[in-house]
């Protein structure tokens, strides 16, 4: 307690060098509040957008379907296997969908389309489908053979809303398919390569149209915490174990994406290093010299009886009561930054692409982890910086000291 | 003199310190000792050694040769933990510079040894209190040691030195930073408390008051004890 209270007394001595050091840990603190919200916030975002724009969280295939796609591996009874999914906790939606390619002409232009079968009501749950559509309206409901194109696919084959395009595809049992439908609406989804090929159909009208009776390719599933994946991908891998179909979260069916993802937050942990050097270089520098400065005081207090660890515990007190205040400032600056840019972001001037997909503006996030990693972190360099010039006021010879000091 | 009185016997004690590449002999084999209770003054000649022996007979320094005992006990061969436990339960410093702590209290100041002893908090507020009007300094335990003088703030030194009873008290030149009328005062002060309490009081000092009021003179001469009578400063 005495040396507590000698430590906080120290500690208004040089209020200028306080001040500035506690600034360097406020600063550093801050910065790296603020950089892993941002980081954190982002990320999310961008997985949050990537995987609820189309992919969903999990998805089920027949075993092999992902590796070599084929019209005939498909998944049977998929209402039912979607009944026990949404019996999962934390499970938000799911839908169901059919793949196949086909060629799709209009008037004199044909181009080689990817058939999408959707579920008009449980697709736009999922993935907010109907804000894609950017000309024309969404599937009605009872109306059969309507389409809905992407805006590239549009463009090449210079088709608009209410156009009647000729579909024609090879269906499940070997037959030739082939039918009109009619051009509802265009839809973008900011992956400019997918919206080339993409072709919607509504799921009743592609099953019939490729013969698939009661059977689709995929379920894709969305979660309501995206920490939680993993968990509900076991959860409904136990549901599904003595079947022939597989679950793979967002991590294994986009791997690429979780790849650069997770390279990406390498770099927050760099950019975390060089703050911590800072701030460990701010740190270092006052407490050697206030130690050099209070030399004959060391003397004397090792002369009088204290023990060479009191006299260390006595220099990280000091450095640590400057860590705790600086925590606290950082904290609150740091929330108070977040908190504005988790509701009203960041704007970009110029939207970049990332897995595809286009985000113009950056959101960060109030996490837990973006005050404990800093607020760890500085307390630790204190300590470890601190711990030298501790032991080099530990170490003081009391005769040199008071002799020379 | 009886074995049994000693509480300071010091034999064969050498010292050599380097000073820009020079060897200084500091202590050249000096061997003394000082009855418990006495009010004794190691004198001599500014760089004579005074310091230096002073700083070996506490502990603060160990010696190239030699050995010292301080109420029995063998110092010159105590680990740095023991020698700061002796040091803190049985000597007493008074510097020349004060060397008061100065983020605390007179009262801060003067508890400090107690604190590191694990003396209670009552205790340790009697024993200021009553150190201080032994001192002269009633009233002023809240006082940071620059709000004192000089001659206050060696006072604060004294009472720091006594507080917590050691056998031993050893004072490095203690009236040199103050006036002839304020050292006087504190000589006399601590003569009466030597009296009183009956703890050891060595001084290092080229002082003449300390000499007239001391009991044993050791006269340093080049890191050597000399006769008295032959130096001139006496």
């Amino acid at each position: 307690m005495l040396f507590l209270k000698m430590a906080f007394r120290n500690i208004f001595r040089q209020k200028r060098r306080t001040f500035f050091t506690a600034l360097t840990m406020i600063g550093g603190f801050a910065l790296a509040c603020i950089s892993i919200g941002w980081a954190d916030g982002s990320y999310n975002n961008i997985i949050g957008m990537f995987t609820r724009g189309w992919l969903g969280h999990i998805q089920i295939h027949y075993k092999d379907y992902l590796d070599k796609p084929s019209i005939y591996k498909t998944i049977d009874n998929y209402n039912e296997i979607g009944k026990k999914i949404m019996e999962i906790k934390g499970v938000k939606s799911w839908t169901a969908r059919v793949y196949s390619a086909g060629l799709a002409s209009f008037k004199d232009k044909t181009s080689g389309v990817s058939i999408i079968g959707i579920d008009p009501e449980k697709e736009d749950k999922t993935t907010d489908f109907h804000k894609k559509i950017i000309n024309g309206d969404y599937f009605k409901a009872g109306v059969k053979n309507q389409v809905l194109i992407g805006k590239g696919l549009a463009k090449i084959i210079k088709a608009k809303a209410g156009d009647k395009i000729i579909l024609v595809s090879q269906a499940a049992d070997g037959s030739m398919a082939n039918d009109i439908f009619t051009v509802s609406g265009i839809v973008s989804t900011d992956d400019d390569l997918f919206d080339r090929t993409s072709f919607y159909m509504k799921l009743d009208d592609a099953r019939e149209f490729l013969v698939l009776g009661n059977k689709v390719h995929e379920i894709a599933v969305t979660v309501d915490k995206l920490k939680e994946v993993k968990k509900i991908d076991k959860k409904i891998s136990l549901v599904l174990k003595n079947t022939d179909l597989s679950v793979a979260s967002w991590q294994e069916f986009a791997k690429d994406f979780y790849k650069a993802m997770k390279a990406d937050k390498g770099g927050m942990w760099i950019s975390l290093f060089v703050i911590i050097l800072v701030v460990a270089v701010g740190v270092l520098n006052t407490i050697l010299m206030s130690v050099l400065e209070r030399i004959r005081e060391y003397g004397v207090l090792k002369a009088l009886g204290t023990r060479p660890g009191d006299i260390i515990l006595l220099v990280l007190y000091e450095a640590n009561i400057i860590a705790v205040f600086s925590i606290f400032i950082g904290a609150i600056i740091g929330f108070a930054v977040n908190y504005y840019l988790s509701l009203h972001g960041i704007h970009l001037s110029q939207s970049f692409t990332y897995g595809g997909m286009k985000f113009s503006e950056i959101m960060t996030e109030i996490n837990l982890r973006s005050f404990i990693i800093p607020g760890i972190t500085v307390l630790l360099t204190t300590v470890i910086v601190g711990f030298f010039p501790a032991l080099k006021a530990a170490k003081t010879d009391p005769a040199k000291s008071l002799r020379f000091h | 003199m009886s074995d049994k009185k000693i509480i300071i016997k010091t034999e064969n004690l050498k010292k050599d310190y380097k000073e820009d590449g020079v060897v200084v002999h500091a202590v050249r084999g000096i061997d003394f000792m000082i009855e418990k209770g006495e009010f004794s003054a190691i004198v001599g000649p500014s760089g004579c050694g005074k310091t230096t022996l002073l700083n070996l007979i506490s502990g603060l320094d160990t010696p190239d040769e030699g050995k010292v005992w301080l109420d029995g006990k063998l110092i010159s061969d105590m680990s740095g933990k023991e020698l700061s436990d002796f040091r803190r339960d049985n000597i007493g410093f008074i510097f020349q510079a004060y060397n008061l702590i100065p983020v605390l209290t007179v009262e801060e100041n003067i508890e400090y040894i107690m604190l590191l002893q694990g003396i209670g908090k009552k205790e340790r507020h009697n024993r200021v209190i009553e150190i201080l009007e032994e001192v002269g300094l009633s009233g002023l335990e809240n006082r940071r040691p620059t709000q004192l003088s000089g001659g206050q703030q060696q006072r604060v030194t004294i009472a720091r030195a006594m507080v917590s009873k050691p056998k031993i008290i050893l004072a490095d030149e203690p009236t040199a930073n103050l006036d002839s009328k304020t050292g006087t005062e504190l000589l006399d002060m601590m003569a009466e408390l030597n009296e009183k309490t009956g703890m050891t009081f060595l001084f290092s000092t080229h002082d003449k008051m300390v000499m007239e009021r001391a009991r044993r003179v050791v006269v340093l001469k080049d890191g050597m004890i000399v006769d008295k009578k032959e130096i001139d400063i006496v």
